[in-house]
């Protein structure tokens, strides 16, 4: 007898077609990213009410072009937050991480293009090598990812400054053009294509195994998967956004700056909340943390457009993100119940 | 293979061997042994640096400084012992060094309205933590992450940027006595710490307060299946972190004599790298106060003999980093890991 | 007198997987004491007892999920140390145990295939696939209606472990271990369950599994052995339920179990009038002081709600709680403690419900009466000291120290803590939920001995236990509950049979 679909036992789905129910079914086992993009679209069209509002005109070319660009570190690093917080970790060392790059960036991606592509890989494998520090601390010494990454991030943050006291050094026109150009959005192609990537490692055996870990370690252990192996390219993949955070930020200034990434620690893990990961591991993905970083973004943007004192700015951040995660929890537990 | 039926059932089996303890001392006081050893060894080997680095003047003036961050410790070590973490601490301290300047303007009339006015507003921000996390159930990262934007905000907002016209005055000179003067040579605002050392340390061994706080940290649900009632201690723990916090601001301004911004920020990292160091465990439910302040004490020990060696402040930081690492690597031995 | 027909090699290979004089102690109590073991392929071998007897420990050792402290483990004729899942596997043996390897957040496609997932264009998973694959397996072992779409958590404790029991079947295993696998199937899944297991059999596979169940066992089984004392006391190849229930207790029924004291008629310490909620519908009940009321059935079937209801811990939907007649409101566990002669719990899982492992004795017995071991505050310590040190010792608790952390202590004497807790609270009606799961024997009798002396007291005990036999014996009179609802009530004389088939009747089959 061939397999039929299974009859719903909640009343409430009753008379709805199977393709609508499943439908249903994906947004309710997704809810916290489909939140996150409602939210970003939300955040978009009151952006584009307040600046038609105070300029009498809808943003233009230079404001998306720009808004995207500043919100390309805030991307990566939020999309290698997601990955380590999805196996029940943290990893608090990403501003380090950004300020080593950037001034890695500014001192050694040479003048030529060719010269700033290789300088870029190279860079690349140095934050997978921060990342793997970190691995190796939580994997094999088995010690608290909040506090080796603590650490951590007091050891490299000191070599930036050590390797790049001042402000300064020179990043090829060439390099800033290719990642953040100013003439247009480019960059929206990069977070589409980082965006397959995470699609890509969510379909790879690394991401069910990142999944698996965050569910439940003892099951993962069961079922075969190296606990050690999973968190250690966790970390290793955590450190190479980072990296890519901090090149994207080098190219959006002509200088490099040893502290410039210091508030992507906790701004990251923002990112990653606003895009409806748990905190507690092992669920959400990485496109709702793309969605988290455009958000806060957008939220600076309606703050300074609609002529918010700026030095309430933060006031305004936090009070938004309470109210994210209160309204995220309230939600899912609203489409529990109703499923039950 | 049948064997004879007993009537009478098997005996009891008999109790294992008592585990051998090391130095007749358990864990958990063993890690509190080694933070005091380990600020002991710092002193030590700053002194062999340079001489006169274990003099009492020297010494005092690393426990002056050591004090600033202790009492930020003890607040981060009572809601790390239930597993959380506070990081709105950097704002509340520098909101409550700007709320004390700016509502005594400097008078000493106006001291213990000042302080009681801080005081309290501090741990109305603990507790409103406290209620985010306990009951509302905003996970503790992000409950005291967003406080501290929203703390941070207002006190900026406020205060035009710390540019309004009371910001510049100065902190009260009987505060300012509390911290500079000193009693038999040694600083007041040790005495005061000595003083918050012991009673906190009273109040995690030997009272139900800190009974219910290690209960929590090590099983938050067998603690509320056993009655106790785990969102009011929550939100009090909270609630004293935040007090804690708006302590050190106070002492801190009457040491500096005027507010300025950024004055929390080094606190933050100091406080959970201090309380780690004296053996508190991250996951909650073990360590002790005693370790947290003996860890203070060694890694502001450390910075300073780091400081007189003349290292830059990179160099400092990777060493701080460093060190740090190192202590947690000979502990985890102890303590597991999933 | 026993007429076993005790049982050959039922063929001329040597064994599939054998145990040989295994030894295995936890806290220094041995939870087995040199039992040895064999089984055949193609054969579906049972292992019966009590709780605590030691076949659950045999079937860990066995499956790779324990070492043995001495002895050896064989397959195929060969020692074998086994020191992951992994190995296991390599092996060709699979486990179904009662912790489930399942990830929550996960859907049960991906659980199913987690390994082995169907790969698309450049060798990634296919979604889509992965779940048509497993709708196909599920389908093709008669399962229609589980939805593999839906994720681990938001399906039912029987599918759950239904689906543990497909993925073990789907590794092809040629050694298959089952740990009581059916406590929370009904008739018609316990059916589809022996359905495989014949298969499985026919296909030359070895199947050992654990049961409670006797019926169940003896429809099944080609081979019993019965474990007394963490000791096999016999393998046969039939065996009647009452000669294998003396070789379980080792002596008569009636001495295991003590007298129940009558129950004195009077007011209900505890009522109950439509309860409903968290999966709950419409529950009365009435508990007498000095009674002993039981409540049986499957597992996942509401038990453990109603406890947590009772106990304010969960909040219901509809229906009042009358403690000593009047109605309260539990709005939290401590509102339970203190209503009335005051409500306590010992619940399921004492190492993450019940107990601070790491804490001391002291620690966890004074939990719930921390104001009355203090001043304004502070702790008296000698107070304490003395009083959980009389506790300690009136339960008999080994060693009755109490400042040794209950982490090191045995299964039996941390339950043992446990109780002590609410005896210190002096709590007049007791909730006590599997209070012998994972003891000892001689504990076991020992706890047995004291919920007849509290009763006697004049306390009032709800009492849930996963072995029927044992609610059959205990109990003044027990509910059995299916699906939230209650099914049944049993009067004395009651007979474990007659509450598991109350339990495992289908809602369909009135």
């Amino acid at each position: 007898m061939p397999p039929s679909a299974p009859a719903p036992t909640n009343p409430a789905l009753a008379g709805i077609a199977p393709t609508d129910r499943h439908l249903l079914r994906a947004l309710a086992q997704n809810f916290g990213l489909v939140l996150s993009w409602a939210v970003l679209v939300l955040a978009i069209l009151i952006y584009c009410a307040i600046y038609y509002g105070q300029l009498g005109t809808l943003p233009g070319n230079f404001e998306i072009t720009s808004t995207v660009n500043n919100t390309m570190p805030l991307v990566l690093s939020g999309l290698g937050q997601t990955i380590v917080i999805l196996t029940r970790g943290l990893d608090l060392s990403v501003g380090g991480i950004i300020d080593l790059t950037n001034a890695l960036a500014a001192l050694y991606l040479g003048d030529t293009l060719q010269s700033a592509i290789l300088g870029s890989i190279a860079i690349l494998g140095v934050g997978a090598l921060l990342g793997f520090v970190n691995g190796a601390l939580v994997a094999f010494g088995r010690l608290q990812p909040i506090v080796v990454t603590i650490a951590t991030l007091s050891i490299y943050q000191g070599l930036a400054i050590m390797i790049l006291p001042q402000p300064g050094g020179t990043i090829p026109p060439e390099f800033s053009a290719l990642l953040v150009n100013s003439g247009a959005p480019w960059a929206l192609l990069y977070c589409v294509a980082f965006g397959l990537l995470w699609m890509m490692l969510r379909r790879s055996r690394l991401g069910v195994s990142i999944y698996a870990v965050g569910n439940d370690p003892a099951a993962a252990t069961a079922n075969g998967i190296s606990l050690i192996r999973t968190r250690l390219a966790a970390y290793v993949l955590s450190g190479v956004a980072s990296a890519g955070a901090g090149l994207f930020l080098a190219a959006s200034s002509t200088a490099g700056d040893a502290t410039t990434g210091n508030g992507y620690t906790l701004t990251s893990i923002v990112a990653v909340v606003l895009g409806g990961v748990s905190l507690f591991g092992g669920r959400g993905s990485g496109i709702g943390a793309i969605a988290g970083a455009l958000l806060t973004t957008m939220i600076v943007n309606i703050l300074f457009f609609a002529q918010i004192d700026p030095l309430y700015q933060s006031f305004y951040e936090g009070l938004f993100l309470v109210l994210a995660v209160v309204l995220t929890m309230a939600v899912g537990r609203l489409v529990k119940r109703r499923r039950r | 293979m049948t064997d004879p039926i007993p009537v009478v059932p098997p005996a009891a089996p008999a109790a294992p061997p008592p585990p051998r303890p090391f130095l007749g001392l358990d864990a958990e006081r063993r890690h509190i042994l080694y933070a005091v050893l380990g600020a002991i060894l710092v002193f030590a080997v700053g002194a062999a640096v340079r001489p006169g680095f274990a003099s009492p003047a020297s010494i005092s003036a690393v426990l002056l400084v050591a004090s600033f961050v202790g009492l930020v410790a003890a607040g981060q070590t009572f809601v790390i012992l239930i597993g959380g973490i506070d990081l709105s601490i950097p704002s509340v301290l520098n909101a409550a060094a700007i709320l004390l300047v700016t509502s005594t303007l400097g008078d000493d009339s106006r001291a213990v309205y000042g302080i009681t006015l801080t005081l309290a507003m501090g741990a109305g921000l603990g507790l409103l933590n406290g209620v985010g996390i306990a009951i509302l159930g905003v996970p503790a990262v992000i409950m005291t992450l967003a406080m501290n934007g929203i703390v941070e905000g207002l006190m900026l907002g406020l205060s035009g940027g710390l540019t309004c016209q009371a910001c510049a005055s100065y902190a009260p000179p009987v505060v300012q006595a509390a911290v500079h003067g000193s009693l038999l040579g040694v600083p007041l605002a040790i005495y005061i710490w000595v003083g918050i050392i012991v009673i906190v340390s009273i109040v995690l061994s030997f009272t139900t307060f800190g009974r219910r706080t290690y209960a929590i940290g090590n099983n938050a649900v067998a603690s509320h299946l056993a009655g106790i009632n785990v969102p009011l201690t929550t939100i009090l723990l909270y609630a004293l972190s935040g007090l804690f916090a708006a302590l050190a601001g106070i002492l801190l301004v009457g040491f500096g004599g005027q507010a300025s911004l950024e004055m929390g920020t080094p606190y933050l990292f100091e406080s959970i790298a201090a309380a780690v160091v004296g053996g508190v465990s991250i996951l909650g439910g073990r360590g002790h106060y005693l370790g947290a302040a003996a860890g203070a004490v060694s890694l502001v020990a450390l910075a300073t003999v780091l400081q007189t060696m003349n290292m830059p402040e990179y160099g400092r930081d990777i060493l701080y980093g460093v060190v740090v690492i190192a202590l947690l690597l000979a502990y985890g031995r102890e303590q597991e890991g999933a | 007198m026993i007429d076993p027909t005790p049982a050959a090699a039922p063929n001329s290979s040597g064994p599939a997987i054998e145990g040989i004089d295994l030894v295995k102690a936890f806290g220094g109590v041995v939870a087995l004491g040199g039992a040895s073991f064999s089984a055949y392929p193609g054969e579906v071998h049972a292992l019966v007892g009590e709780n605590g007897a030691g076949k659950s420990t045999l079937i860990k050792l066995l499956g790779g999920r324990l070492r043995p402290d001495s002895g050896v483990v064989k397959y195929y004729g060969q020692p074998v140390q086994l020191h992951s899942p992994q190995d296991t596997r390599r092996l060709g043996a699979a486990t179904v145990f009662q912790e489930l390897t399942q990830f929550p957040g996960m859907t049960i496609a991906e659980n199913l295939l987690i390994g082995r997932e169907p790969r698309g264009a450049l060798g990634l998973i296919d979604r889509r696939r992965m779940t048509a694959e497993a709708a196909a397996i599920l389908a093709g072992m008669g399962l229609h209606d589980i939805d593999p779409g839906e994720l681990v958590e938001d399906v039912s404790l029987a599918q759950r472990q239904i689906v543990e029991i497909v993925r073990a079947v789907l590794a092809e295993p040629k050694i298959l271990f089952l740990d009581e696998p059916t406590s929370s199937l009904v008739e018609r899944e316990v059916e589809w369950l022996f359905g495989m297991v014949r298969k499985l059999r026919a296909e030359g596979t070895s199947v050992i599994f654990t049961s409670h169940r006797w019926r169940e066992v003896i429809s099944i089984a080609d081979r019993i052995t019965v474990f007394r004392n963490a000791r096999e006391v016999g393998t046969f190849t039939t065996i009647s339920e009452d000669d294998a229930v003396s070789l379980m207790a080792g002596r008569k029924v009636s001495a295991i179990y003590p007298t129940l004291p009558p129950k004195p008629a009077g007011d209900a310490a505890l009522a109950v009038e439509g309860l409903s909620g968290n999966g709950l519908t419409d529950i009365s009940l009435t508990l007498g002081k000095g009674e002993i009321l039981g409540v049986g059935g499957l597992a996942g079937h509401g038990h453990r709600e109603l406890f947590f209801t009772l106990f304010g811990a969960l909040k219901p939907s509809a229906g009042r709680i009358l403690v000593s007649g009047k109605p309260v409101r539990l709005r939290s566990p401590r509102d339970a403690i203190h209503a009335g002669p005051g409500i306590a719990l010992v619940p399921e899982d004492r190492k993450t419900e019940g107990l601070l492992l790491p804490m001391s004795v002291k620690i966890n017995l004074t939990l719930s009466v921390l104001r009355r071991i203090s001043w304004l505050g502070l702790i008296r310590g000698r107070d304490e000291q003395a009083r959980t040190r009389a506790m300690a010792e009136s339960l008999d608790v080994r060693p009755p120290d109490p400042g040794r952390i209950v982490g090191t202590l045995s299964g039996g004497n941390q339950q043992k803590v446990l109780i002590g807790r609410w005896l210190l609270a002096e709590s007049g009606i007791l909730l006590f939920y599997d209070v012998t799961r994972g003891v000892d024997v001689a504990t076991k009798h020992e706890i047995y001995a004291l919920i007849n002396r509290l009763a006697n007291e004049g306390r009032s005990i709800l009492l849930y236990s996963s072995d029927a036999e044992e609610l059959a014996h205990l109990a003044h009179r027990v509910l059995v509950l299916r699906e939230g609802r209650i099914a049944a009530e049993l009067h004395p004389p009651m007979t474990s049979e007659a509450i598991v088939s109350s339990a495992v009747r289908d809602a369909d089959a009135a």
